[in-house]
């Protein structure tokens, strides 16, 4: 399966973007689950889901693929700080957004989020807390 | 009935912290619980609130084994995102520098493995060569653990004596060849606690996103220094082992055939390193936008992204360790296991705890 039939499959994209040697496409309303069964139906490995935080407060994510040597970037926007889980369509990302959920508190729906790096009793979104003048509301300093 | 044991947070092979809960029907494990939180720094976070330079100090820190690789991707990363062309010569000593922390790093697993295996005479061999090599990078870099080679650009020091590196990669090539492939490969007690022990199947091993050695003895193929050449490896011969058992024993062979490809890659890049500048203007600007680099790290594939919003910090640092994908492999390799197979599957991954968390 090449790029072009990957963006005509997933519907609704912008073209591909090459930079930095690796292939970027955007969709704010991509639809997660369904790239997640397309990458894992030709072959493609995850590599990673990169998290950042944009102005609306929502987050910035990035679903990065290994096709055969080349990286496909996925780029979307969380949805009320969420996205579907996709850990049932590929284990890998079972990790990886348990992860981010400790870091961002982004949720992903359909699974549980145990932590993964902070300790049990910690609420997640550590990259969130303001460590600077005061700590998060509940939270710690 | 059913038992549960808590291996660690001291790990049984290694002197990282992690626990490994097993629950085991008799001998066998029927299920694992794995818990790697007890190195988190918050490096990404870190890295965020410092200006490129200081953040390669810092990223050199997520581990103290292959440093090196991490500032290297960092690196590539920012001079993707700066337009910045390396010089040739600076290329081949990165090169140089990473394949000899692959050879420090896959000596001490060795070590390890043999230790975990109760073969002490093995894990003396290992740890022999493991300090042969850290005495070179001493004298390369002036470092034993964190080399503090790689800048924005190129590298920080030169190679004063190109012969010592020769001279000690055939040396090091020689015993692996010579001693530890064959004791590893024929030894009655190694293979015992190997062969058929621990597998990962290849469907497993994609779908878990396993890297590096892990995935490469379950039959994938892919070595980012082949499938996607950075520093001067699109210009240096050398061979992907490759092994398709999936079990600790396969992990142990493609390591061990590695080190052989990480000596020829050493003195190819000696004989081609051409004469130059090791590195570019010591200050850059760093546009806006984002990019990521992939390297080929001792136990896999590191990758890093790194966004910026023009200003001399980083807007956003991400590292994903090799090590972060091939830990959860260990649960499925595992189960069905012998209890007393559970340190050398663990320590078949060559886990490292602190890339794990960061």
């Amino acid at each position: 399966m090449d790029l072009e039939e990957i963006r005509e499959r997933l519907g609704n994209m912008k073209a591909w973007v090459k930079r930095s040697e690796a292939w970027w496409l955007e969709n704010p309303d991509l639809d997660v689950e369904r790239m997640a069964r397309l990458m894992v139906e030709t072959g493609a490995r995850l590599t990673t889901v990169t998290a950042s935080r944009v102005p609306e407060g929502e987050f910035r994510m990035i679903y990065h693929w290994d096709l055969q040597g080349q990286l496909l970037n996925f780029i979307t926007v969380t949805r009320q700080s969420a996205l579907p889980s996709i850990a049932r369509i590929c284990p890998a990302a079972d990790w990886i957004e348990r992860e981010i959920h400790d870091y961002f508190a982004v949720n992903f729906g359909g699974r549980e989020l145990p932590t993964l790096v902070l300790s049990g009793q910690d609420p997640p979104g550590i990259f969130s807390w303001n460590f600077e003048w005061k700590g998060k509301e509940g939270g710690h300093a | 009935m059913s038992f549960t044991i808590p291996i660690g947070p001291y790990h049984p092979a290694l002197e990282e912290p992690c626990k490994v809960q097993v629950t085991c029907e008799g001998e066998i494990v029927q299920d694992v619980t794995l818990s790697v939180k007890y190195n988190f720094r918050g490096v990404e976070w870190l890295a965020e609130r410092r200006n490129y330079h200081q953040a390669i100090a810092l990223v050199e820190r997520v581990c103290g084994i292959c440093s090196n690789v991490h500032t290297l991707t960092f690196c590539n990363a920012v001079e993707r995102l700066a337009g910045l062309t390396v010089p040739e010569r600076a290329q081949y000593l990165r090169t140089i520098v990473v394949e000899l922390e692959r050879l420090t790093s896959h000596a001490l697993w060795a070590g390890i493995a043999a230790e975990v295996m109760g073969f002490q005479t093995l894990f003396m061999i290992c740890f022999a060569l493991r300090e042969l090599l850290m005495d070179l990078l001493e004298t390369i870099s002036g470092n034993r653990v964190h080399y503090g080679m790689n800048c924005i650009g190129g590298v920080t020091r030169d190679l004063v004596d190109p012969e010592v590196v020769r001279t000690t990669s055939r040396r090091v090539r020689q015993t692996v060849t010579d001693q530890l492939i064959p004791l590893f490969a024929t030894d009655k007690t190694v293979r015992a606690r190997c062969v058929g022990i621990g597998q990962l199947t290849k469907e497993q091993a994609l779908a878990w996103g396993a890297v590096g050695p892990t995935a490469r003895a379950s039959g994938l193929t892919e070595d980012i220094r082949r499938t996607s050449p950075y520093a001067a490896y699109a210009r240096v011969e050398f061979k992907v082992p490759v092994e398709t058992s999936g079990d600790v024993f396969a992990r142990v062979v493609v390591r061990l055939f590695e080190m052989v490809e990480s000596c020829r890659i050493v003195e190819q890049a000696l004989d081609q390193m051409p004469p130059g500048p090791i590195h570019g203007p010591n200050f850059v600007e760093v546009p806006p936008g984002e990019a990521v680099a992939r390297s080929e790290a001792p136990r896999g594939e590191l990758f890093y992204y790194v966004a910026s919003d023009g200003t001399d910090i980083p807007s956003r640092v991400k590292i994903r360790t090799p090590s972060f994908v091939n830990m959860p492999t260990v649960r499925l390799m595992m189960l069905q296991a012998n209890l007393a197979d559970v340190p050398p599957i663990n320590a078949s991954i060559d886990p490292c705890y602190s890339c794990i968390s960061r």
